[in-house]
């Protein structure tokens, strides 16, 4: 437990003093909404969106989706700055295991994932009037603490098995393009072609923010989200097993 | 309590040849620890020496449970590192080769966080913090981020970390890079007094000279394998019938280095007008040398002596 209170001091501390970290991890995706939301919101309107629903009420689930998707790219860069410096390897001789040291960065990004939700559900509905479902906020905040860490081991495996920094941004790159886009974070699947539908539902992203989504303003079909909440679930699972696996073989 | 602080049986490591892939390279396979084995007693400096390639960081980091050996065992503490490695991780504290810090953070929080990780008391902590950072001389950069210090003062706060608590058994790896002499005479002392304190310091190092003035104990390592064990006198016995011979003209004769070359020194070096030479012979035969070498000019100063540690070194990885 100790270790992991270390940890969290560690990333705390790096956080605490470095403001561009935290506006990257808690103002940014805040920004994407205030600016793209309101922006298609008043070119475009609701039917891009669903019926009725307002373009940045429906793009809310979006912008948290893909906070989880950020924060967790932005903490699998920092294995390589912690490897380039060689801090990585002399931490992997602390007295912590390598499922703890795992287990304490997940907590700590979980925590921003969760504190940057809260910020941009408070300024979306004080800014925008968005209006949440308060009844729905359990199911948005699970869905946001595990995306964030689901997110997280995923790209730890990408972080620990490349060496190459400029490689590992070519594929975080790629990432962002076909997670982000061929999901549901930024338009509704109901009106795209068949295959672009079913790529966009085999995408792990699409699972999380139609949780996301539900969780925010309601969305969704409730058999449908059960089973994305399943697989989802099973996908963070298979992340961190392997993420550790990936750590062990450092 | 175990009776060494490190013990290996027959460790072995093998790096296995891999097939190149999409994200990796194909390299060969490699025995990079071959049938070592060894045991340190408590509060002993004990020095890894070998050329590139010879094996000591990769024993340095199976010791550190960063790589798992393919055989053999390897106990700290007598833990073994394969089996209970955050036991063992409890009982070190590791400089790596690399300088390694925490780059977004200031000096004073790179010391206070790696004490947050090895427990010591939050009390204790800044104070402990205070006293290494007046002996690295680094008080005055105390607030500033790693990252905007030069590389020398990034591995002062790298090796400080190292004395913040103590752990039992101590890791260097080319402790002394990027130290001026001053520091590395500071640290030097203060590693003798950790030692006899019962730490247990182990050191790589390139500076022979290093080695010499601080291991108790000294293994030599040649492709993965023991060439030689012991400490400086035990070395020099078998290294019996080396000399070096220092010789210093008021200006370099012509023709000298023709004249080094008829006796087939086992090394030499000239710089400005001094010669230096390593002789397989004996003491008799190496002053006959110097004798017929002062022949050929002006001397001002003659220095005849047994074998350094850098001599022994040479030879035995050169006849390995």
């Amino acid at each position: 437990m100790s270790s992991i209170s270390a940890i969290l001091y560690r990333e705390g501390t790096i956080r605490a003093t470095n403001l561009t970290f935290v506006f990257w991890d808690l103002f940014y995706p805040l920004c994407y909404l205030l600016v793209f939301g309101v922006g298609v919101t008043a070119a475009l309107g609701s039917p891009v969106s669903a019926p009725g629903v307002p373009y940045d009420s429906f793009f809310l689930a979006g912008v948290l989706g893909m906070a989880s998707f950020g924060i967790a790219s932005n903490s699998a860069w920092s294995f390589f700055m912690d490897r380039d410096n060689g801090i990585f390897f002399e931490m992997l001789t602390y007295p912590m295991s390598r499922a703890e040291y795992l287990f304490g960065k997940m907590l700590f990004n979980v925590g921003i994932g969760l504190t940057q939700a809260a910020i941009t559900l408070s300024l979306g509905s004080l800014l925008l009037g968005i209006h949440v479902k308060i009844n729905g906020l359990p199911v948005l905040l699970v869905a946001v603490a595990i995306g964030t860490a689901g997110w997280f081991f995923f790209y730890t495996i990408f972080a620990l098995k490349i060496r190459r920094n400029d490689l590992f941004n070519s594929v975080t790159s790629v990432f962002y393009f076909v997670f982000l886009f061929a999901s549901s974070m930024f338009y509704p699947l109901e009106p795209l072609p068949r295959w672009f539908r079913s790529i966009a539902l085999a995408n792990p992203i699409t699972w999380q923010v139609d949780l996301l989504r539900y969780g925010s303003i309601g969305l969704g079909d409730p058999r449908r989200l059960v089973m994305e909440a399943v697989a989802f679930t099973l996908f963070v699972f298979a992340c961190f097993a392997y993420a550790v696996r990936s750590l062990h073989q450092e | 309590m175990a009776e060494f602080a490190l013990e290996a049986k027959t460790l072995v490591k093998v790096y296995r040849a891999r097939r190149g892939a999409l994200l990796r390279r194909p390299s060969d396979a490699l025995r990079a620890v071959d049938d070592l084995s060894f045991r340190v007693p408590r509060g002993m400096i004990f020095g890894l020496l070998g050329p590139n390639g010879a094996g000591k960081t990769t024993l340095l980091k199976i010791l550190s449970t960063l790589l798992a050996p393919t055989g053999g065992e390897a106990r700290i503490e007598g833990f073994d590192v394969a089996a209970q490695p955050l036991e063992v991780r409890r009982r070190i504290s590791v400089v790596l080769q690399e300088t390694a810090s925490e780059l977004f953070l200031s000096v004073r929080d790179n010391l206070l966080v790696y004490a947050r990780f090895q427990g010591l008391e939050s009390a204790a902590a800044p104070r402990r913090a205070g006293e290494l950072m007046e002996l690295f001389g680094l008080t005055d950069e105390a607030e500033r981020k790693v990252q905007d210090l030069s590389g020398g003062f990034r591995r002062r706060v790298q090796v400080a970390k190292a004395f913040l608590v103590r752990t039992p058994v101590l890791f260097l790896d080319e402790f002394s890079t990027g130290m001026d002499p001053i520091l590395k005479r500071a640290v030097m002392d203060l590693l003798r007094k950790e030692a006899s304190q019962g730490r247990t310091i182990v050191l790589t190092t390139q500076i022979l000279s290093e080695a010499e003035e601080l291991c108790d104990d000294i293994l030599i390592l040649h492709k993965g394998r023991e060439i030689a064990r012991g400490d400086l006198n035990a070395l020099k016995l078998l290294s019996r019938g080396v000399n070096e011979v220092v010789m210093t003209f008021d200006r370099i004769p012509a023709g000298i280095e023709e004249e080094i070359a008829r006796f087939q020194p086992v090394r030499s070096h000239v710089a400005g007008a001094t010669i230096e030479l390593t002789l397989k012979a004996e003491e008799g035969r190496a002053l006959e040398i110097a004798s017929q070498l002062a022949k050929r000019g002006h001397v001002l100063r003659v220095e005849i002596h047994g074998a350094s540690l850098e001599d022994i070194f040479v030879e035995l990885t050169q006849s390995a």
